[in-house]
């Protein structure tokens, strides 16, 4: 086991080691959290569940009355990239510092892994899209995709499976860390909560073999989660972005996605921690040590954005063949030209300048303020990339590139419904989980204060983290 | 003759440890005594047998027997249809690499999956003697027997270490 001890100044307060908290108080409180819910996030809840109902009341008349008609779904289809972004990369954001042995995190990986749940929503809205999509052959023509020789429908199987798939790992990840705290509710849990943990925690005792296994499945999970969310995004930006534009060839472009979903990830964490830390007082157990790590790493992803953004551009830019300016044309010069501008100001050049200050990620607020911009941001830069896709009408698509820019699509009313739908739904799955497990991690919680203990370091304080091998 | 087990509690990992290093001096064989604990200590923190797992043989056997088929499957298909591409040799590498390269992937996290399954073992269900403290930061130390000889032993070394309560079952 190695130690490591990290001094701060005795002046500044955000750098002050954690306070030490027994492990009983840990397992009480962070247990309570689950049956303690306020008014206020009642309310929440309930008037996220309505817009949740309302949006799919309206993705059904949508497909009732456009099914027919591919160049309506773009909306749709922006909301399927902004989901998946975010529900996809968060555990994914959690898991990698949890492979790194950092500290930090341990009170981060519940709430990231809790995000999996939400990737129901994406599966839902992808449905009618898949619906949507054209047959690889048409009229004896195969259009341009990354199935050269696939049966027919490879695409439509494909992706579905592949979303599938990752809904199935994030649950499978979020359980195998779970286990000890369905136990933690089996002995101080009541009601349901008590039955529930009885039953998903498989004979839990907590044997030094239990622990080992344990370690080993959230590594396979982790290590497969990333595997396979690396291919969905893959899928989805090539499927239901890329293959709908006659001409758009981008390898960069499907790396673009998975590191701004990485960058969405830890926003929406950001977000979900500050919520949790306000609403059910967890300022004990939820440090600011949180807050600056995630800090550094949302900082890192926003400057990352941008290199990932210019290395695809570049090439088109450069490029300047027809097919070139026709993508550049439709994509950033084109009939989404607002949304583009307001999307990288938002995603990136705000949260650069918000998330540089020291102050700002050693706080909470300013934190949360990028972090809600920078969802924002994506949103827009989701919907300037696979509205003007989609509206590509199917009849051009074995076009060589394109020589009809579309116009721009504006969103229709069932569009708005359902986008507020199916970020609300996706929100209130997330609050839900939090009333059926404890929002932080009761384990991990109880491993961090085993392992950080809050020392006198000569005239300063420090935080002194034991890592074992 | 049934098995039988006993669980002291310690609220001092280093009680813990103690008793831990008591039921060795008395001669309990390795395997027959453990330690439950609410939050994973750092292995070895308890002086507790920790048995060598043998996870890190499976993906390699699978990766060994992935490279050996995709060699075998890529060079007889070739052979079988000998097809001169480009002026390229019939048994090309780099063509064959790629297969290779993902067959030795696959078979790596198939047996990986199958290796983390025969580690883990099936889940116990009926766990034996517990204690709901565990998850409130107590530390247990339980022993098992196969017969009603040695208990009397067990509870003495546990309680010579300073168990709080020592619980039957």
């Amino acid at each position: 086991m190695t130690s490591e001890a990290t001094a701060h100044s005795h002046e500044t307060e955000h750098h002050a080691p954690p306070a030490q908290v027994d492990a009983d108080i840990i397992a009480h409180e962070l247990i309570a959290t689950t049956t303690n819910a306020s008014k206020r996030f009642k309310t929440i809840a309930w008037v996220l569940g309505i817009f949740g109902i309302i949006g799919i009341i309206a993705l059904v008349l949508k497909f009732l009355d456009q099914g027919s008609d591919s160049t309506k779904w773009g909306y749709v289809a922006a909301l399927v990239s902004f989901l998946l972004s975010i529900t996809g990369g968060a555990p994914m954001v959690a898991m990698a510092p949890v492979m790194a042995k950092a500290n930090w995190v341990r009170p981060v990986t519940r709430i990231a892994s809790i995000f999996s749940f939400a990737g129901v929503v994406t599966i839902g809205m992808l449905i009618p899209l898949v619906a949507m999509l054209p047959p690889l052959v048409t009229e004896g023509a195969r259009r341009r995709t990354i199935w050269m020789e696939a049966p027919d429908y490879s695409p439509h199987i494909w992706s579905t499976l592949g979303l599938v798939l990752l809904f199935i790992t994030g649950i499978m990840l979020f359980y195998s860390a779970a286990i000890p705290d369905f136990a933690a509710m089996r002995n101080h849990s009541t009601g349901w909560r008590q039955r529930l943990g009885k039953r998903l925690a498989r004979g839990w005792v907590g044997t030094d073999s239990q622990w080992r296994t344990l370690r080993m499945r959230i590594g396979m999970f982790g290590t497969f989660y990333f595997l396979i969310l690396v291919f969905v995004n893959f899928l989805i930006t090539s499927d239901f972005g890329q293959s709908m534009v006659p001409g758009w060839r981008d390898a960069i472009y499907p790396m673009y996605h998975t590191v701004s979903s990485f960058q969405a990830g830890v926003a929406g964490i950001v977000i979900a921690l500050w919520a949790a830390r306000r609403q059910m007082n967890l300022q004990k157990y939820v440090h600011m040590d949180a807050f600056w790590s995630l800090g550094r790493l949302l900082f890192a992803l926003t400057l990352l954005w941008v290199y990932f953004f210019y290395s695809s551009f570049i090439v088109f830019w450069y490029g300047r063949s027809a097919n070139d300016i026709a993508t550049l044309n439709l994509l950033v010069k084109g009939p989404m030209i607002y949304a583009f501008i307001a999307g990288m100001v938002l995603i990136w050049f705000v949260p650069w300048w918000i998330l540089i200050w020291n102050k700002v990620r050693r706080g909470v607020n300013g934190m949360t303020i990028g972090a809600v911009i920078i969802l924002i941001g994506l949103l827009l830069d989701r919907i300037r990339t696979f509205v003007p896709a989609w509206s590509v009408p199917p009849e051009r698509i074995h076009e060589k590139w394109l020589t009809v820019i579309p116009e721009t699509v504006y969103p229709s009313l069932l569009d708005v419904l359902i986008m507020i739908g199916g970020i609300s739904l996706a929100a209130v799955i997330v609050m839900l989980m939090t009333r059926v497990v404890p929002v932080l991690s009761v384990w991990q919680v109880q491993e961090f204060n085993l392992l950080a203990k809050p020392i006198r370091y000569v005239r300063g304080h420090a935080t002194l983290v034991a890592k074992p091998d | 003759m049934s098995t039988q087990s006993i669980l002291g509690l310690f609220q001092q990992p280093e009680l813990a440890a103690d008793a831990m290093d008591g039921l060795k001096e008395a001669g309990f064989e390795l395997g027959t005594f453990d330690v439950l604990t609410g939050t994973p200590y750092p292995e070895g923190a308890f002086g507790e047998y920790v048995p060598q797992h043998r996870l890190f043989r499976f993906p390699a056997f699978g990766a060994i027997i992935g490279l050996t088929l995709s060699i075998f499957l890529t060079a007889v298909t070739q052979l079988a249809y000998p097809m001169v591409t480009g002026g390229k040799p019939i048994l090309s590498i780099f063509a064959m690499l790629i297969i290779m390269y993902e067959m030795t992937m696959l078979s790596g996290v198939i047996a990986t999956v199958i290796g983390i399954v025969f580690e883990s073992r099936l889940p116990n269900m009926k766990p034996g003697v517990y204690d709901t403290r565990i998850t409130e930061g107590w530390i247990g130390v339980v022993v098992t027997f196969d017969d009603d000889s040695k208990v009397a032993e067990a509870q003495n070394v546990l309680n010579k270490a300073g168990a709080l309560e020592i619980k039957t079952a």
